[in-house]
């Protein structure tokens, strides 16, 4: 029997393996056919990672969401997914009481769901950058915000504790012992993906305090950590347990600490 | 020396994700914090920049690499948010002009998808918006310390 379900392939805005397919219409009992035939006509020739756009779906039953999950494995053996985009609020909340959000990850549009396919399946790194004054005051809001973003971008509460410790202590050290100037900001920039977070934080430097720091930083560079924890630089110590990999470059224009620190180790 | 001449910026640019708001709404009450508003004041500001984030995220950026940049000046009796985005259709960009410009409390309709800026307007002292070149789109957003409020 005909129905009223339309499905067209539309633009991935160039993002390889992705293909995008917009539904409109009334997913019923009746469509189970159509979207079982739709998703096998594409299955082999199109790249596996599905975003079906629903914004145009009137109504979506339980049958025709048992024949997405059928037609989901399909993409999921081929290490795609499929994913819903632009749902209503409505059958979106409908969906959640038929638990299908434990199955299918739901965007609230298309560049949402092309966003989450670049940095979770592509491993592409996303920047948060922030410039802030040299003020002790500000440290305890970035430490936490950057500890918030780590865990909602899927690192586990251990490794964003880490995390918060190292931005703690890099942009303390950075108010503490590069150059007051209410003219120069301290710039950090955070680069995450989903294998490891990189932080830099870059000051000016406090010209009565550079060659303290230039000998500090190699002392950080050729000592083991056990070596340093009765020494001054004792948070820097503290960085360098916490993390997979610390540069420091200091030069009268400016400080640089850049810190890696890769996910669960 | 009278303290509302030091101006401080903080300025945030992030991903065109959603997923980031609350990171951004929460940092910005921390700092709202740190700097002795009261807690009123401070949630205002969140839902300020809880909505004009979401409206630059959903509506103000095409691509996948967008950005968002927040921007907050602030004195010790005012706070300016600016929220840049990188624009979007002309239809969107429209929708937003005339959000924007409509006289503030005028009868709002259920449902007609402009509410969220109608509470900004009610929380702000200041509510404009600019298009730059290449379609840039910022709001710009004051709020005044309410000397009355408690903290």
């Amino acid at each position: 029997m005909a129905t009223n379900v339309q499905f067209a392939l539309s633009d991935s805005s160039g993002c390889e393996g992705v293909t995008v397919v917009t539904i409109s219409g009334e997913l019923t009992s009746a469509s189970i056919d159509e979207i079982t035939a739709f998703f096998s006509s594409i299955v082999e020739d199109h790249p596996p990672y599905i975003i079906a756009e629903m914004s145009n779906v009137s109504s979506f039953s339980s049958s025709a969401l048992g024949s997405f999950m059928g037609s989901r494995q399909r993409f999921v053996e081929r290490e795609g997914d499929l994913v819903f985009a632009g749902l209503t609020l409505d059958l979106k909340s409908k969906l959640s009481l038929l638990g299908a959000h434990k199955i299918f990850q739901v965007f609230p549009d298309v560049r949402s769901a092309l966003v989450a396919y670049t940095y979770e399946k592509k491993g592409h790194s996303q920047m948060v950058t922030l410039s802030f004054p040299s003020q002790l005051r500000y440290v305890p809001s970035i430490r936490q915000m950057i500890s918030r973003i780590a865990l909602q971008k899927g690192y586990s509460s251990r490794d964003a504790f880490r995390i918060e410790t190292i931005v703690d202590e890099v942009c303390n050290n950075a108010v503490e012992h590069g150059a007051q100037s209410s003219e120069h900001n301290i710039d950090l920039s955070v680069g995450i993906d989903s294998k490891k977070i990189e932080i830099k934080v870059i000051n000016l430097s406090n010209p009565e305090k550079i060659e303290a720091l230039k000998e500090l930083a190699s002392t950080v560079s050729s000592e083991a950590v056990s070596d340093m924890a009765n020494k001054r630089g004792r948070g820097l110590a503290l960085i360098k347990m916490l993390s997979n990999d610390l540069t420091i470059d200091i030069s009268n224009g400016g400080t640089s600490v850049h810190v890696v620190r890769r996910k669960g180790d | 020396m009278s303290t509302t001449a030091l101006r401080q910026t903080l300025t945030l640019c992030f991903p065109s994700d959603l997923g980031y708001i609350p990171a951004m709404r929460k940092f910005v009450a921390d700092v709202l914090t740190a700097h002795n508003f009261s807690s009123r004041y401070i949630y205002r500001s969140e839902i300020i920049v809880d909505e004009v984030c979401h409206n630059a995220v959903m509506y103000g950026s095409k691509s996948i690499e967008a950005e968002i940049v927040l921007i907050m000046h602030l004195t010790e009796d005012t706070v300016e948010f600016f929220v840049q985005d990188e624009g979007g259709s002309a239809r969107d960009v429209q929708q937003l002009k005339s959000a924007v410009e409509k006289p503030r409390l005028e009868t709002m309709s259920p449902g007609d998808g402009k509410i969220g800026l109608e509470i900004v307007k009610m929380f702000a002292e200041e509510l404009d918006f600019a298009v730059g070149e290449d379609n840039l789109t910022s709001v710009r957003i004051v709020r005044k310390r309410d000397i009355s409020e408690a903290k």
